[in-house]
């Protein structure tokens, strides 16, 4: 089984990629065997949560394997109460990236939307990049009951990802990267253990294949890949996203 | 009559703030600024199509001028866009290099701007004049610096020789003098008034411009004339 928990719907702006719709998202899945997807609009994360997050909300109403991941810039933390508040049950987790939302993982922006999360019991996939991904847990460990799980373990500085997790047991670490360098996974499993690590995608901007790839080529022992690819997720959010749930 | 030749509605990624068209009628309307060429952030930010068709909607609604934006992260799709623009009867493109992450001197940069100057386009190009400028060089393009400082304004005038299709925007011109530098070494047709209103504080540039001393013809080609004849007919 697996359960990919960063995944996003909606058009993208490069040459060559036509995916738009959820049928777009459910058919890589298919062909790569994931069961769930957890997305967010890419017209929320590039625009507009407003109109964004609406919008999906319209777009998975039919589509049970894809399950909502609600946009949050911590710049419109009211917008982002009101749409909690009538927050469809679609939606299991919260997504908020750093550079289109022009906000540190260090400041207090990002705490507070960390504690709004954490006060809906919503678990939270942030963006993180280079150093990030250490500056993100210092902010978590400082906001108390928030489960936030550090998008593409910070890219390029992937080698900091350990750190990262010794500040808090409350953060995960979700390798999806357009880059694959060899061994990467391997290295990071070995000093963080399978509980911190959950599998993403970032499909439809990157095909599953990348990411799945490099995780295959850690060559998981069996406890490794249960964590990875469903367990640690449905710890994470719950058995809402348990297929057919 | 006033034209602003930099309107933007939608939401823009650095303030989160937004601005409806209807509330930038309004601030033009409260200002004394008849209207202008409106691009859409939808368009730059995320996604062309739909952003431009908010623009030409804006555009019809309140008499503006349409820009079609392209997105430079899908030079596929800007080519698509300035091509179907140029269908449309839209002679305004708006360039964003580094709004979407794209280096001005990346080849689709100059390569989709001879495009666009085939179409018989006028450019409507954001970034500091050193960054974009060399892209457009040497095309025999139309162009309207959005970002002219005038820290660049002597760059701006030397190349203004070879390139008689450049024009700055009058948005960052803020030195004393830079106007009227401009206008003597450039020439009068080489100045579009530009604010980005609603986004800059329109007074900033709107008093300046009132308190040029241009005689009517000068007031009317810096104040409108010049962009409409860039933007062709209606």
């Amino acid at each position: 089984m697996i359960i990919d928990v960063h995944g996003h719907l909606g058009p993208w702006f490069f040459s060559g990629n036509d995916a738009s719709t959820g049928q777009d998202n459910v058919r890589l899945m298919d062909a790569h065997g994931i069961d769930v997807q957890l997305v967010s609009s890419v017209e929320a994360v590039n625009y507009d949560p407003e109109s964004g997050n609406q919008a999906l909300a319209s777009a998975i109403a039919d589509e049970p394997r894809l399950l909502g991941m609600l946009v949050i810039d911590p710049r419109e933390l009211a917008l982002a109460e009101r749409q909690l508040e009538s927050l469809p049950s679609t939606f299991v987790g919260a997504k908020i990236h750093t550079h289109y939302a022009r906000t540190s993982p260090r400041s207090g922006a990002m705490a507070d939307a960390l504690r709004l999360c954490a006060a809906a019991g919503l678990p939270v996939l942030v963006h993180t990049w280079e150093a990030e991904v250490v500056e993100l847990a210092e902010t978590v460990a400082r906001v108390d009951d928030v489960r936030v799980i550090a998008g593409h373990m910070g890219g390029p500085g992937w080698r900091r990802s350990p750190s990262a997790v010794e500040r808090t047991d409350r953060l995960w670490l979700e390798p999806c990267w357009s880059h694959a360098p060899a061994g990467r996974i391997r290295w990071v499993l070995d000093r963080v253990g399978p509980e911190r690590l959950v599998f993403g995608s970032d499909s439809t901007l990157i095909d599953p294949g990348v990411t799945l790839g490099a995780v295959r080529a850690a060559r998981l022992d069996a406890e490794e890949e249960r964590r990875v690819f469903h367990a640690n997720a449905i710890e994470i959010f719950g058995d809402r996203v348990v297929p057919g749930s | 009559m006033i034209l602003d030749c930099d309107l933007l509605v939608g939401r823009d990624l650095d303030t989160a703030r937004r601005q409806r068209p209807a509330e930038l009628a309004d601030t033009l309307r409260e200002v004394g600024i008849d209207g202008g060429a409106v691009a859409s952030l939808r368009a730059l930010s995320f996604h062309a199509r739909s952003g431009n068709r908010e623009a030409h909607e804006a555009a019809v609604a309140h008499g503006w001028l349409a820009v079609v934006a392209v997105d430079l992260r899908d030079p596929l799709g800007a080519e698509a866009e300035i091509l179907a623009a140029r269908e449309a009867g839209i002679r305004l493109v708006r360039l964003a290099p580094e709004r979407q992450g794209i280096p001005p001197a990346a080849p689709r940069v100059r390569l989709l701007a001879r495009i666009a100057t085939e179409s018989g386009a006028t450019i409507l190009a954001e970034g500091a004049l050193p960054s974009v400028a060399p892209a457009f060089v040497g095309l025999g393009a139309n162009v309207v610096f959005l970002d002219q400082h005038f820290y660049d304004l002597g760059e701006f005038i030397l190349l203004s020789r070879d390139e008689p299709g450049f024009h700055a925007s009058t948005r960052l011109l803020g030195a004393p003098g830079a106007w009227e530098t401009l206008l003597e070494h450039a020439g009068v047709e080489r100045l579009v008034f530009g604010v980005r209103s609603g986004w800059y504080e329109i007074s900033s540039v709107l008093e300046r411009f009132h308190a040029l001393g241009l005689d009517d013809v000068e007031r009317a080609l810096v104040g409108h004339g010049n962009l409409e004849r860039l933007a062709g007919p209606r």
